[in-house]
């Protein structure tokens, strides 16, 4: 087998077993990148030079530490990695150098993995195909005529592609589940709280998480071991334990009950999709499973709550790009006119209609009736979840209503945000979860199946998605 | 009820021309639709912004070392004595 | 009659080694841009984290100003555009400050005391400096520091209780002497450590006028001044018939008038909403207790006692009070030399070692008149050794010196003369010369007594103990009627 098709599990076993090197994965992993990028275009920048520096370093050492070592990893390009462009996607950012490591890279290097390039997203990790990059769009590597998913459509197509033996995203309102479900690979967002977002770019900072994008089950979860953890330069992680969540994989699922909530079928789900929903539950049932119904009553209303609270925290975040200390620098004869062209340069459309929801939502009139109510509503949200995980451990759904769509399939933005209407409530409730692929439609496309949790038990869901994984049909 | 000019002041943002008027219907359209919000009844429910399990860390008062001028000059050129230079502030 | 209603929002920067949210040195740096990092200077990415001395400092001026504390208050981001706020909004509290309700007790002593109500005081970053070359309307460009950028600040707004002045003055005054009592800030204004802005209307009725804000004020004076002029400005403008237009003016230092300011780009539409990347910040009773123990006796306090149990003069009491450095050597030596000679020791204190620090740009932690070079001093003039002109003398001399007063003293000879036989002496000369007054006296005019007290002081060069002199001049006057 390639060295590129092997899982992350496997490649730190074998180069701690000194059968294969570093710096030949690494050479392996560029070389598919040179062979595949220009089509897939996953890739913003590429970090070659440092990757091989580094590999090389790594194979002289006779203690080989580290739960990822050696492994290259690409990273979404709104989150900084000293010393490489991070533009999140955005022209407003680039040539942005970063001066610091985010601490979920801090942490990823002092296991030893290596950061091979920084990946294309939709811009600050607005939308949901990748396809508001202000430079490029990425392609799904299953069929190049679709889309990744996006936010995190560049890290995702990576490592479907094996261009990446692991990659890291970041998901607001369902940006690494989604594209993770479109490309066939697996995607967890975490509890938010559970790693650290010192370092990402921030759009909703109540609703932003970190989390990896992997070949399997397995690898994501050795992948939140890197990165979880309460970090002192976050105030929003949680001083909690964190468990050793490849511990969980595979104490099967007898005897846990899975909730399958009834509202999914107020919206229009594809006919594949809900036909392999439906053999997912079947086949966790045989294994022991309980299956309920549960409710989430306010379902429906997620979606404008989360438009609202998303783009109302957006519009206060991407004050600082004016210009003055770092990225794009606009004309003006005066400051005012220099921030206006700074900023209505530098952004993109879908930039702007946030800042600009968000900005009307905030205001002096208004704030009661849209910010401050679709807080409440999220409140109820939050509420539905915890009285459903009163009854069950964990919740089955579809990650996305439907497979991937075409480039410029999707030209209304409402209909464009539909894509997360499976997705975002775990953002707004702020409980972690996971994307697996489990089938495909009759185009070839993949179907994605998501497993939600308690907040702050990831190793639940590992529990059950790797229990399901293996029931896949190859 | 959209007034556009004014929140475009208030972000720093002057659209023009077609994109304009793209943003604008598009803004109409997504506000209209978040009125569905008015069906919830939200009379007494406190509104959601922070997790019960995240409190607040208070940080102990010991100076680190901060960023060096050098990565700041990696961004953008310091004027004279490493000022930052803007525009006149005031508009004519 | 036109009465001012005027009201003061106040920014102390609190004296914490690091910033409020990052770990950035507060210190005062010649180079600008050196104690930035990705925190206070907006970077993509970077995240706010408390530090918990700005909190400690909060609370303890909160209870400083009988406030308040909320066990449970929050932080709130307040959008709005400039080049020194590198994130383009500032992250403050709104809804719930740290500390709610308080006062102030300006004006006289006693019963003349005039509370003054704080509405709310709360902790917030401060923004970086901007440096305009020329003047703000004028310069084509401008410089921004971010060193300044996150340093904590307490913002304290009182109510409208004050009314003239010398009012708000007094009000500063004390505010600052608590701020250096309770060691959570310099107070400077000059450097920047406490601003002041003020809000004034007049009304001749129950009604309220129209308010204007006034800014730019950097230094107590220039509040005073500020504020005359505007009371000025508004009733001759009322009594015209004219009407206030509700603006921002700023203060000319030069002119000392105020001037309209610029009118503001910025709407101010700032958008409040809670800070997402900061919890609640929860605070227990213990915390707050622990604080509230580790403030000092307060000045105004201070005043009260001084008044009371020394019986020194409100002026004095209240100079001496207000500066903590003062206070505690004053206490000091009062704790030694024995309450009855508290006055004693105010008049010296005031007078004479004043005049010294002032002069040698001294302050009073830095000399060496100790309690025991002032009890032999008080000594020396109690026995009646030396007179009180004397004494003023010697303690100059040892202040200078650095000699006790018995050195002084006995070195050059500068005994009180007490025996009335040489003090005699001296009367019967100053009799003999001057004739006048003898008669002035002689003819009933009793009040030249003073004059020719004076004679013999200084015949005897100042050595005679006055009570003595008094005695015997009386006595030989009395015999010249004979």
């Amino acid at each position: 087998m390639e060295i590129t098709e092997l899982t992350v599990k496997e490649i730190v076993e074998k180069i701690k077993k000194k059968e294969i090197g570093v710096k030949e994965t690494v050479l392996a992993y560029l070389k598919n990148i040179e062979d595949k990028d220009n089509n897939i275009k996953a890739f913003l920048s590429i970090n070659n030079e440092e990757a091989l520096i580094k590999a090389e370093e790594l194979d002289k050492e006779n203690e080989k530490n580290g739960q990822i070592f050696g492994i290259p990893v690409a990273i979404k390009d709104n989150i900084n990695v000293y010393g490489t462009e991070t533009t999140a996607g955005s022209k407003i950012l680039k040539g942005y150098i970063s001066p610091y490591d985010a601490t979920v890279v801090k942490k990823i290097k002092e296991q030893n993995g290596i950061v091979i390039g920084k990946t294309n997203c939709d811009e600050f990790a607005m939308g949901s195909s990748t396809e508001n990059s202000a430079f490029f769009n990425t392609k799904n590597p299953i069929n190049t005529y679709y889309v990744p998913g996006g936010s995190s459509g560049g890290s995702a197509a990576s490592v479907a592609a094996n261009e990446t033996a692991a990659a890291f995203g970041s998901d607001t309102g369902g940006s690494i589940r989604e594209p993770a479900g479109f490309c066939g690979i697996v995607g967890l967002k975490p509890t938010y709280g559970r790693v650290s977002r010192y370092g990402l770019i921030a759009f909703g900072s109540s609703l932003d998480v970190i989390g990896p994008l992997a070949k399997n089950v397995e690898d994501a979860a050795i992948l939140t071991n890197v990165i979880a953890g309460f970090d002192r330069k976050d105030e929003t992680t949680a001083n909690l334990p964190v468990e050793n969540y490849t511990d969980f994989l595979k104490r099967g699922v007898k005897g846990k009950k899975l909730g399958v909530i009834k509202e999914i079928n107020d919206f229009k789900i594809q006919d594949e999709v809900s036909i392999t929903l439906k053999e997912a539950i079947n086949k966790l049932e045989v294994q022991g499973c309980e299956i309920e119904e549960v409710s989430i009553p306010h379902l429906k209303y997620a979606l404008p709550t989360y438009y609202l609270i998303a783009p109302s925290e957006a519009s206060s975040n991407l004050s600082r790009f004016d210009g003055v200390r770092y990225g794009l620098e606009g004309i003006g004869d005066n400051l005012r006119d220099f921030y206006e062209d700074t900023r209505t340069k530098g952004f993109g459309r879908e930039v702007k209609r946030r800042i600009l929801i968000g900005t009307f939502a905030l205001s002096e009139g208004y704030f009661d009736e849209y910010y401050l109510k679709a807080s409440k509503v999220r409140r109820l949200i939050a509420m539905d979840f915890e009285k459903v995980f009163e009854k069950v451990d964990a919740l089955i759904l579809p990650t996305t209503a439907t497979t991937a769509f075409k480039f410029n399939e999707k030209k209304n933005p409402l209909e464009m945000y539909m894509s997360d209407i499976f997705t975002m409530p775990m953002n707004l409730a702020g409980i972690p979860a996971i994307s697996i692929p489990f089938g495909k439609d009759n185009k070839g496309l993949p179907i994605g199946i998501q497993i939600a949790g308690k907040w702050f038990e990831e190793g639940e869901i590992f529990q059950i998605s790797y229990a399901l994984e293996q029931l896949k049909e190859s | 009820m959209f007034n556009v000019e004014k929140i475009e002041r208030l972000a720093a943002l002057r659209l023009k021309g077609e994109e304009k008027e793209s943003i604008t219907k598009d803004l109409e359209e997504i506000l209209n639709y978040f009125n569905i919000l008015k069906e919830v009844n939200t009379e007494d429910v406190e509104p959601l912004v922070y997790t019960e399990e995240i409190k607040l860390f208070l940080r102990k008062d010991e100076i680190k070392e901060g960023l060096p001028i050098k990565e700041a000059e990696k961004n953008r050129e310091l004027f004279g004595d490493n000022f930052f230079k803007v525009k006149k502030i005031v508009r004519e | 009659m036109y009465k001012p209603t005027i009201g003061l929002e106040i920014h102390v920067q609190l004296m914490t080694k690091t910033k409020i949210f990052c770990s950035c040195s507060t210190e005062f740096a010649s180079e600008p841009n050196t104690h930035v990092c990705p925190v206070c200077i907006g970077l993509p990415g970077a995240l706010p984290v408390l530090n918990e001395k700005a909190v400690k400092y909060g609370v303890k001026l909160g209870i400083a100003l009988n406030a308040y504390i909320n066990k449970f208050s929050s932080f709130y981001r307040k959008n709005y555009f400039y080049p020194d706020l590198p994130k383009g909004y500032q992250i403050t509290q709104y809804i719930i400050p740290i500390a709610k309700g308080g006062y102030l007790e300006v004006g006289g002593s006693g019963a003349q005391k005039k509370k003054i109500r704080i509405e709310r005081a709360h902790i917030e970053e401060d923004s970086g400096k901007s440096i305009h070359a020329g003047n703000i309307t004028e310069s084509e460009f401008s410089f921004i520091d971010f060193n300044r950028s996150g340093i904590p600040l307490m913002e304290i707004v009182t109510l409208p209780d004050i009314e003239t002045p010398d009012e708000a003055y007094d009000f500063l005054i004390l505010l600052r002497s608590i701020i250096r009592y309770i060691g959570v800030s310099t107070g400077d204004m000059e450097k920047g450590a406490m601003r002041c802005d003020v809000n004034i209307s007049v009304s001749k009725d129950e009604t309220m006028g129209t308010k204007v804000e006034i800014k730019n004020l950097n230094s107590f004076r220039s509040v005073k001044r500020a504020l005359e002029y505007e009371i000025e400005r508004q009733v001759s403008a009322l009594k015209k018939g004219e009407r206030i237009v509700q603006e921002t003016r700023h203060f000319d230092e030069k002119e000392d008038t105020t001037k309209p300011m610029r009118t503001k780009e910025e709407l101010n539409d700032y958008r409040y909403f809670p800070e997402p990347d900061l919890p609640p910040l929860v605070l227990s009773d213990e915390f707050i207790e622990n604080i509230k123990n580790t403030i000092p006796e307060l000045p105004n306090t201070k005043e009260e006692r001084y008044i009371k149990e020394f019986e020194i003069s409100s002026d004095y009491a209240r100079t001496i009070a207000y500066n903590p450095k003062l206070a505690e050597y004053f206490e000091n030596i009062v704790k030694y030399v024995g309450i009855k000679r508290a006055k004693a020791v105010a008049n010296f204190i005031m007078l004479d070692i004043s005049a010294y620090l002032n002069e040698t740009k001294k302050e009073i932690d830095k000399i060496d008149f100790t309690k025991e070079k002032f009890k032999e001093l008080l000594d020396l003039i109690d026995n009646k050794t030396i007179s009180r002109n004397t004494a003023k003398e010697v303690i100059n001399e040892s202040l200078r010196t650095g000699k006790t007063p018995s050195e002084i003293v006995s070195k050059k000879g500068r005994t009180q003369i007490t025996d009335e036989t040489s003090i005699k002496e001296f009367v019967i000369d100053v009799l003999k010369e001057n004739d006048a007054q003898v008669n002035q006296y002689l003819s009933g005019k009793t009040k030249v007594m003073a004059y020719l007290t004076g004679q013999v002081m200084k015949k005897s060069k100042g050595k005679a103990n006055p009570e003595i002199i008094n005695k015997v001049l009386y006595n030989e006057l009395e015999n010249l009627k004979k």
